[in-house]
């Protein structure tokens, strides 16, 4: 411990300035290695592709593995469709109160899924009970919920892992995988043309496995982009 | 439900030996044929350890498409010291293609539940879980309908034959993603997880399902156990090839008719074939697509070659779903390859990057030498694309994904290499650019 007021400050900026004029070297990885700081994270930034869209495709994976769940995700999966989670509410400030209040064990209002919670939880709170709030048998909770209410509703969600103790994360990242769960109600018209658009990979597949066997290919349209196919 | 295609007087009938009977819920007329000696035997003879080292002398391998050795399995599962042990059946069936599982179970759900059971009983298990897909609703009907009259006659539940083991079977059914059939995957759907690979060792016969040793069988690996049991391992060995024993399901297709068979292991793939029928006259065999999505495509010259697990790998496809497709001189393989690879590019779960990109620059490629606008570079391209994709790989999706546009090459450079310097497509099934504007210069 020094008393001369301001050596630390010094210090600190003659190293600074050693830094500044030493010569630049390109770190020969994979033979050299740097020993990074152990709580070294890399570069925490999403990347987008060629085309400008984001390269994370919420797979759920990171969200999954955050001890904390702070990692927040929005995006557009392999399929299309476009998934949002929120991490946990204390890595809001505002939100900090009642998160501290969660954790006492309280059921608390949680206003960020208010526009989400319209919907009416006795059925959900049934369909738990069946399943004796068990988060290893969560495909089939998630299925009786989507046959209960046509989708799975947020606020349901929500429910299921305060109940199961399963992370939200977790959930949804198990109810995005699946392609007969869904997220918003189906609406007929644009189910219907949903459907046109996007055929199931499997029907596609063997229509177009007929198409290519049966010399039909002549007529077939120009193919798609994966994502559509 | 798909036909039973007719094949030779001497060839023997395993799995589909009881397919015959009016009513395969019936447990009377099941046991009358012998269903539940088997594993009567098991219980009060053989025990758990003979009963393993008879299914190792029988050489049996996993019918699921890569073929590992059940004993295998089998020895690690029941050796790994655990409160609990599981079997897994899986009937899923992932490939669209080829009902062959679901018609075993539908035909003959006693054999498939009576192996299940030898296998339980084998490794010290207490449940069985039998996942099905939940769109096969007269499979799922019939295991639970021979579920519930196999335990009410005592052969399975609580307190089998007497013996004191329980062994529970329920049927699980499962959907939502082509992946499923991965076992490891198949797994995760089974406790309720997003359905991702899992890096191995350990293997699920270690450390599976709830992290408790799991064995996993394909429906017609355990459908043959009982008869293995019954007839002893050398009647097994004497079938098939001695390096793949035993009998499979194969649904075959041709442009002339289509349908399931059971199959020694080691028939030339040319017996394979014929089962589906002629060829209609005027046209020639161009392909063979064996193994589903992620099959390989073998020209007319290879079909000497014996239908088993490794003779197929060697020549660049694989057993897989058990679907063996024809296609006539109609088609263009590299159209089919492209067709076959977006497919599975685009039913990849996302958990590798190998996969999630690697397979889809496959698609590109194949896409733009279709298209008419390729490289000079793309063969090798995918050649090397391919192979670092195989050696990266997670699980086996991605790894069989590279096989069609891969034998596709090995086979048919020519179509490729035409499609790639001249923009045309022999089999004019592909719409090159360059064609379309040569056609209205």
């Amino acid at each position: 411990m020094s008393f001369v007021p301001g050596l630390g400050l010094a210090k600190g900026m003659a190293l600074t300035l050693r830094r500044f004029f030493e010569p630049k070297v390109t770190i020969m990885y994979p033979e050299v290695r740097l020993d990074p700081a152990p709580k070294f994270r890399g570069r925490l930034q999403l990347l987008y592709d060629e085309w400008g869209t984001l390269k994370c495709e919420t797979c759920f994976q990171c969200a999954q593995a955050c001890p904390i769940e702070c990692i927040d995700m929005g995006g557009i999966d392999t399929r299309g469709r476009y998934h949002v989670h929120w991490g946990a509410p204390e890595t809001y400030g505002e939100r900090r109160e009642e998160s501290a209040l969660r954790r006492s064990g309280r059921a608390v209002p949680d206003p960020a899924y208010q526009p989400f919670a319209a919907v009416d939880l006795g059925k959900l709170d049934a369909i738990l009970e069946d399943y004796d709030h068990d988060p290893d048998r969560m495909l089939q909770i998630l299925e009786a919920t989507q046959a209960a209410y046509g989708y799975l509703p947020v606020a349901a969600l929500k429910r299921i892992s305060q109940t199961t103790g399963a992370w939200y994360a977790m959930i949804y990242g198990t109810a995005s995988y699946y392609a007969h769960l869904r997220f918003e109600p189906p609406a007929a018209e644009i189910q219907k043309a949903a459907v046109d658009a996007h055929r199931p990979p499997e029907t596609a597949y063997l229509a177009a496995l007929d198409g290519a066997l049966s010399g039909s290919g002549r007529r077939r349209q120009r193919s798609r982009p994966v994502a559509d196919a | 439900m798909p036909t039973l295609l007719r094949t030779p007087r001497e060839w023997p009938r395993i799995l589909l030996a009881r397919a015959g009977a009016a009513d395969p819920t019936d447990l009377d007329a099941a046991t009358r044929d012998g269903a539940f000696d088997a594993l009567r035997r098991v219980v009060r003879e053989l025990g758990g350890t003979a009963t393993i080292a008879t299914i190792a002398e029988s050489g049996l391998r996993g019918r699921g498409g890569a073929g590992f050795p059940a004993a295998d399995k089998w020895r690690t599962a029941a050796s790994t010291f655990a409160p609990r042990r599981y079997v897994v059946v899986n009937g899923y069936g992932a490939d669209p293609s080829s009902l062959t599982d679901r018609t075993l179970m539908e035909r003959d759900p006693f054999a498939v539940l009576e192996g299940a059971a030898i296998a339980a009983f084998a490794i010290g298990a207490s449940e069985v879980l039998v996942a099905v897909r939940a769109e096969a609703a007269d499979a799922i009907r019939t295991l639970e309908a021979a579920n519930a009259a196999a335990q009410d006659a005592g052969f399975l539940g609580y307190d089998v034959l007497g013996s004191g083991h329980d062994i529970v079977v329920s049927v699980r059914p499962v959907q939502g993603a082509y992946m499923l059939g991965e076992e490891t995957v198949l797994i995760k759907a089974l406790e309720g997880k997003r359905g991702q690979p899992e890096q191995r060792p350990p293997h699920p016969a270690e450390r599976g399902l709830y992290d408790l040793p799991t064995v996993v069988h394909n429906v017609q690996t355990l459908a043959a156990v009982p008869w293995i049991i019954r007839n002893g391992a050398d009647a097994f060995k004497a079938i098939g090839t001695p390096n793949s024993p035993g009998t499979i399901l194969v649904q075959v297709r041709t442009p002339s008719g289509e349908g399931i068979a059971e199959v020694p292991l080691g028939t030339p793939l040319r017996d394979v074939v014929a089962l589906g029928g002629r060829i209609p006259s005027g046209r020639s065999l161009k392909a063979v697509l064996v193994g589903g999505p992620s099959g390989g495509l073998l020209p007319p010259e290879v079909l000497d070659t014996p239908y088993a697990f490794d003779t197929l790998r060697a020549a660049g496809a694989h057993i897989g779903s058990g679907s063996v497709v024809v296609a006539d001189d109609r088609a263009c393989t590299v159209d089919l390859g492209r067709l076959l690879t977006r497919f599975c590019a685009s039913e990849a779960c996302g958990k590798t990057i190998p996969c999630r990109i690697g397979t889809r620059r496959l698609v590109e490629i194949a896409d733009r030498v279709a298209e008419g606008r390729p490289r000079p570079t793309d063969p090798e391209l995918l050649e090397d694309l391919s192979a670092d994709i195989v050696a990266s790989g997670l699980c086996d999706h991605e790894r069989l994904t590279t096989l069609p546009l891969a034998s596709g090459m090995r086979y048919f450079r020519s179509e490729l290499d035409e499609h790639i310097l001249h923009s045309a497509c022999p089999a004019g099934v592909c719409q090159p650019i360059a064609v379309a504007a040569g056609a209205s210069r």
